[in-house]
């Protein structure tokens, strides 16, 4: 199974409007950065060049690991996206 | 939209419903508020459906109407390494007689008839309404406000039923306001589509008999472990981790994910299985110390907004308990409304109620399981200890044989350090 597929087999509702929004500057100094492996959905890339988090919230499933993994409290923004946004299961 | 209601339920879940149903039936005007297109939409979860004492109570045709898939009669539990494993299973006669033990379900089907159930009690289902914020006043609970919506729903009682992170617990605050990644876990699944036939075929099952199976050592050295679950012409498998342990591992759960799905043996049980769907959610595994303030003025807590889930490594249980403390919450507020009292106080039977239930008392009796869990030998010595053991005793080869108790204290010995082997036993015993 190619993995790089399974990210499309899930439904989304985009809302042009982020559900959640970092901080740059907070990514910035983390040691950690554990969003970038545990987020079940890659919706994070640290990119070393420019020094930059980048987060997309199209494929967000929603599942708060990122909430839970973040000790520096980087989100000057995190709930669920507007009712009828966002992820949209079907039978899982 | 501003509407006065007896209560409001946050989350239209299986706690959020089962207390909405709870309180319509007692004639209760109650607003069950869903963010989701439908309830469900949102919900993913990789477990059974076990029995349901308190919703089988006020529903007694509950079983004959749910929308369920296979009913389980077979388990297994697998240690895995490498390409070697170790299973046991059990199919027992019982748990292919009603009742039966539990069931496969869908989320989006089964969420959804539990809400049109509350409906028809005569509950009011809100979807596409994320809650934004608490309505207090006199510093009480008195309603909630609606993302990019105007007005507020207000009632004397409000019950989070939000999920696992519960910002309305939180707002309340009743809830910690930062969470212990070492008392989370996170599961994604994939829906393999199969047919029938095959899954029948493969799995040994006949009628709707079900098959599940948990597996231990195939997450790369994070804590935690997989599931395979047979639905009527789907399969679902997954994996679960602990966050504080996948956080550090610089692991990604989709590669973990594929390695597992590509290992030869579960390789050769889901093969011709087509991806249907991927999915992902975070569960609360802290166990009975993680339970947040389960009552405040106007409101109450419930399903995995109070951390109500039960990990023991062996059964995982979650469903069951929200149900259970839904109804609870649902027949406190019936109570707290005769009473004319939505106080702490007023509402505190609900505390009381879920103290005397099974869910508090299960999940008290196994407090100490989660940090049982925080072992890194269960996930990686333990199960090449199992599997190199039975590798030995089955090889027939002609080399003379050990004496097998010797054998199995030296590759313990090896592998984990008797202390450790001595420790870990005596943590399980505690434990279990």
């Amino acid at each position: 199974m190619n993995i790089d597929e399974i990210f499309d087999y899930t439904s989304f509702t985009i809302d042009r409007e982020p559900h959640i929004v970092l901080d740059p500057q907070v990514c910035m100094g983390c040691d950690n950065r554990g969003c970038t492996n545990s987020c079940p959905a890659r919706c994070y890339t640290w990119s070393e060049e420019e020094q930059k988090m980048t987060f997309v919230h199209d494929g967000c499933l929603e599942c708060g690991t990122c909430y839970i993994v973040c000790h520096r409290n980087a989100f000057t923004r995190w709930r669920y996206p507007r009712g009828g946004f966002g992820v949209a299961y079907r039978m899982t | 939209m501003s509407s006065a209601y007896d209560a409001i339920v946050v989350g239209a879940g299986p706690a959020g419903s089962s207390a909405a149903l709870t309180m319509a039936r007692a004639g209760l005007k109650v607003a069950l508020v869903e963010r989701g297109t439908f309830p469900g939409e949102k919900n993913m979860f990789g477990g059974v459906l076990h029995r349901l004492p308190s919703l089988e109570e006020v529903f007694p045709d509950f079983w004959e109407r749910a929308p369920l898939e296979r009913h389980i009669v077979k388990k297994g539990v697998t240690f895995m390494t490498g390409d070697s494993t170790f299973s046991t299973t059990i199919e027992a006669g019982n748990f292919d007689r009603p009742p039966y033990n539990g069931y496969t379900i869908f989320r989006p089907r089964f969420d959804r008839w539990l809400a049109d159930e509350a409906v028809a009690a005569g509950a009011t289902l809100i979807t596409r309404a994320t809650v934004d914020d608490l309505v207090i006043r006199n510093g009480r609970v008195a309603g909630v406000t609606i993302l990019d919506r105007r007005g507020e729903l207000t009632a004397p009682v409000v019950v989070a039923a939000d999920g696992v992170l519960s910002f309305t617990a939180k707002k309340a605050g009743l809830r910690q306001p930062t969470f212990d990644p070492g008392q989370m876990a996170v599961g994604i699944k994939a829906l393999l589509d199969m047919p029938r036939e095959l899954i029948d075929e493969r799995f040994g099952l006949v009628r709707d008999q079900g098959f599940a199976n948990e597996f231990v050592g195939c997450t790369g050295g994070v804590r935690g472990g997989a599931f395979l679950y047979t639905n009527y012409d789907s399969l679902s498998i997954g994996l679960v981790f602990h966050l504080g342990s996948l956080r550090t591992s610089g692991k990604t759960p989709y590669d973990l994910l594929n390695a597992f799905m590509e290992q030869p043996q579960v390789d050769k049980m889901i093969r011709g299985g087509r991806l249907q769907e991927y999915s992902a959610h975070v569960i609360p595994e802290g166990g009975y110390s993680m339970i947040p303030e389960l009552v405040g003025d106007g409101i109450l807590v419930a399903g995995d907004a109070a951390a109500l889930c039960n990990a023991t490594g062996l059964n995982l249980e979650g469903i069951n308990l929200a149900s259970h403390s839904g109804v609870l919450a649902g027949q406190a507020v019936v109570a707290a409304h005769q009473a004319g009292d939505f106080s702490r106080n007023g509402l505190d039977v609900y505390r009381r109620l879920m103290d005397d239930s099974y869910v508090l008392k299960d999940l008290k009796l196994y407090r100490k399981a989660p940090h049982m869990l925080h072992n890194d030998r269960i996930y990686n010595e333990y199960p090449e200890l199992v599997c190199g053991m039975m590798e030995y005793i089955y090889r027939i080869d002609g080399a003379p044989k050990e004496n097998l108790s010797k054998l199995f204290l030296k590759t313990a010995k090896e592998k984990v350090g008797l202390k450790n082997l001595a420790a870990d036993a005596f943590s399980a015993w505690r434990a279990l």
